[in-house]
């Protein structure tokens, strides 16, 4: 319609019909009575940003509250893992933020698919902690195999990794956490202290694994290794020799009748759990709230050879030019500013700014949440639903304890190929 | 042109006298009036397959020559994940544990495919009394066609739904489990019947046993009724009807069901997560992980390889039914 006009008329007529037509559109929305909150967003409808990636950091409220907050709109997508990664890696002209892992770059930084970000640019860059820019939360921390953080962060303004610290990074450290075992405490009638456990004859044909091929295998090598079967030189880039030995192992245990099942999804370990088919499995730490919400007891293992740990943050497309860029600085400047961090936080995941994500919680969730005290009262997850009873301990001490025991990172092995194909052997047998 | 009359007029038995002159004539002149250019019509169809199935298929193909870069592809030509496939370690090693043992891929292809004849088989026992009591047990087609509808209701609901329906029937603390042990045929709950071959199978029967129902009750409802009387007076049992006329004639509604099935079941992999809680793989499986880590070349050889395996597959069945002398 309005090309229409303009080739018929001149500029003038053409800007009038725009000005009617804007008028239009805010006389109607004035009309449905939405008239303050349309109208802002029509104006900034313009120059959106898009985010992707995991629906553990792209959550409608988190990109809402940024949108209102920065005056621009930020789109996010959150999707699978498999779909996430394929995005990211194949179509960076589709979204100006990745909200990524440090264990898939070395997959995207090679594809040049990002670009390195100025961390002078970042606002609060002093405040990240060390356990992204050296690996140690705590001076006497251990920092474990693996993709940590630290090991995928500095780069130089061209892109070329060095080690650190430097002026650009590859992506601005954000929500973490680390994982380990569920259990039904009924069901097990014992704690559970040590990865070894997931190979307890006790609970054969009752326990459970993750299946993505990465991180499965190194839950399993964390239980061999505490069974004391074999020592691996650095379980987040395993020899051919070190998967063989891990796999022949898994397949002799699955040919036992060892394992119930093995989870893809979130859902399917909560569901397992609860429905009593598993006593014991590899879990994310929100499923146990999940299952406990189902009146199913379970507790999180903090087992002593240590948790397996994950850390994500914010990428910027190496397309990202010009209003976009800073638009996207601004986005990811505002996830450190701590009201992003304290919403997850009330999922269980930490952010790497914690003196910011404190100003935003109450000080009993920041004493149940991040010092690892007694729940003071009754709290709430991000969505007002109350999940933590009055003198509830969440599990593995505070965040400074969890953290400076992590044994391995999630990681991508120089041999995944094999480490994929033998898992599919795995799963076959 | 007189042939293609004939065989329009070719009755479900033998050759029909051929009609009257007129009505050919009729028929010629019809068909030079009606001088519509048929390329025209087929034109968006065969631009859209063209776009949407030749080109992303060759471009499998090529691919599937490319090399990985461990974070995309380069087309630098390999045979190298050709070689990935079909190579076994150990096979000609005769003091090798995988001595003549092929390599995984191909296992997990063969399993793929023994697998889903196990499926078929199943679907056929089950789907064709269904087919075969709707379309001759029921006379009136108000209930014919209402009755079919209901065996349509599954598809009312979302695929997964009806695979996670299983869970609660046939899990530890499942509806079955609890059966069973109220009447005292187990004392414990029994574990094999989730997660395992059993509710594998069952549930993939489940789920597509109505794709075969559909074809065998449309051929069964085309076979004239009086042919099935001229036998029966003719002093046919009601198995040498069955076995003369009646399977002979829905064999092309056979054959088309178990293409359907086939296909969607050789390219299975959502179902083993949910019932067989993923403890096999799939040449789906085998597929997704490689996409997942980048190494499409790997994945597109995969892929190939499981339209090679599907389209002998397809190509057996049409050997064995040929469908276009039959429709």
């Amino acid at each position: 319609m309005k090309t229409k006009h303009e080739d018929k008329s001149g500029g003038t007529q053409s800007k009038r019909i725009h000005r009617r037509e804007f008028l239009g559109t805010s006389a109607r929305a004035a009309a449905a009575g939405a008239a303050i909150t349309a109208f802002p967003a029509i104006v900034r409808a313009a120059d959106p940003i898009r985010s992707v990636g995991l629906g553990v950091s792209v959550i409608n409220e988190i990109q809402a509250q940024a949108s209102r907050d920065l005056g621009f709109t930020v789109r996010g997508q959150a999707l699978g893992y498999g779909a996430m990664f394929g995005k990211m890696l194949n179509q960076n002209d589709q979204y100006e933020v990745a909200e990524g892992y440090y264990n898939d770059m070395d997959v995207m930084w090679p594809a040049g698919v990002w670009q390195p970000i100025d961390t002078q640019r970042i606002r609060d860059w002093d405040k990240v902690t060390d356990l992204s820019k050296t690996g140690r939360l705590t001076p006497e921390s251990n920092p474990g195999q693996g993709d940590a953080p630290f090991r995928h962060l500095w780069v130089d303004e061209n892109g070329k990794y060095v080690e650190g610290p430097s002026r650009y990074v590859t992506m601005v450290p954000g929500w973490h956490n680390a994982d380990s075992l569920g259990y039904n405490p009924d069901d097990t009638g014992r704690p559970i202290e040590s990865w070894a456990e997931l190979f307890s004859e006790d609970f054969k044909g009752a326990v459970a694994l993750l299946n993505v091929p990465q991180i499965g295998v190194m839950d399993a090598a964390l239980a061999v290794e505490g069974l004391g079967a074999y020592q691996f030189k650095d379980k987040g880039n395993m020899t051919r020799e070190e998967i063989d030995f891990l796999i022949d192992f898994l397949i002799a245990k699955k040919e036992e009748g060892h394992f119930r099942a093995f989870w893809e999804t979130f859902g399917q370990s909560v569901n397992l759990m609860v429905s009593g088919e598993v006593v014991l499995e590899s879990m994310w730490s929100p499923a146990v709230t999940a299952i406990k919400a189902e009146g199913v007891p379970c507790v999180y293992a903090s087992p002593k050879e240590g948790m397996r740990g994950w850390h994500g943050g914010c990428s910027i497309s190496a397309r990202a030019t010009g209003k976009a860029l800073d638009q996207a600085y601004e986005y990811i400047n505002w996830w450190l500013d701590g009201w992003a961090g304290a919403f997850v936080a009330r999922q269980g995941y930490y952010m790497s700014v914690p003196e910011n994500v404190k100003k935003h919680l109450e000080p009993d969730e920041w004493d149940f949440w991040y010092e690892g005290k007694p729940a003071a009262k009754e709290l709430p997850d991000p969505f007002g639903t109350i999940i933590v009873e009055k003198g509830e301990v969440r599990d593995g001490g505070s965040y400074w304890d969890r953290f400076s025991n992590i044994a391995v990172w999630n990681s991508l092995m120089d041999e995944n190929d094999y480490l994929v194909k033998r898992w599919t052997e795995f799963l076959s047998a | 042109m007189e042939r293609a009359i004939e065989t329009r007029h070719r009755g479900l038995i033998g050759v029909q006298p051929a009609p009257p002159e007129a009505v050919v004539e009729t028929a010629q002149r019809v068909r030079r009036e009606a001088g519509f250019p048929v390329g025209w019509l087929i034109a968006p169809g065969v631009a859209w397959l063209i776009l949407f199935l030749v080109v992303p298929l060759a471009s499998i193909i090529v691919f599937s020559f490319w090399t990985s870069t461990g974070h995309g592809m380069t087309p630098d030509p390999t045979l190298r994940y050709y070689h990935e496939y079909f190579s076994s370690e150990g096979f000609f090693d005769p003091e090798s544990k995988k001595f003549l043992e092929p390599g995984i891929f191909i296992r997990t292809l063969w399993s793929t495919f023994r697998f889903t004849l196990t499926v078929m088989f199943f679907c056929l026992l089950l789907g064709y009394p269904i087919a075969y009591f709707l379309a001759m047990q029921v006379h009136s087609f108000k209930w014919q066609m209402a009755l079919f509808l209901l065996c349509m209701v599954p598809f009312w609901t979302s695929y997964l739904i009806r695979a996670v329906a299983w869970l609660p029937m046939l899990g530890r603390r499942g509806l079955l489990n609890d059966f069973l042990m109220s009447i005292g045929v187990i004392d414990k709950p029994s574990t094999v019947l989730l997660y395992s071959e059993f509710s594998y199978t069952m549930a993939l029967v489940q789920l597509y046993v109505v794709l075969c129902v559909g074809p065998i009750f449309f051929s069964l409802a085309k076979i004239d009724k009086d042919i099935l009387e001229a036998a029966r007076d003719m002093g046919a049992t009601s198995f040498q009807t069955f076995r003369e006329i009646v399977a002979p004639l829905s064999l092309p509604g056979v054959a088309i069901g178990m293409i359907f099935i086939f296909v969607m079941i050789m390219g299975e992999f959502a179902t083993a997560v949910v019932v067989y809680g993923g403890k096999t793989t799939t040449v789906g499986t085998v597929i997704l992980n490689y996409y997942a880590v980048a190494n499409y070349p790997f994945a597109a050889v995969n892929a190939l390889m499981l339209m090679i395996a599907m389209m002998i597959g397809v190509v057996i069945i049409l050997r064995i039914v040929d469908i276009r002398s039959q429709l």
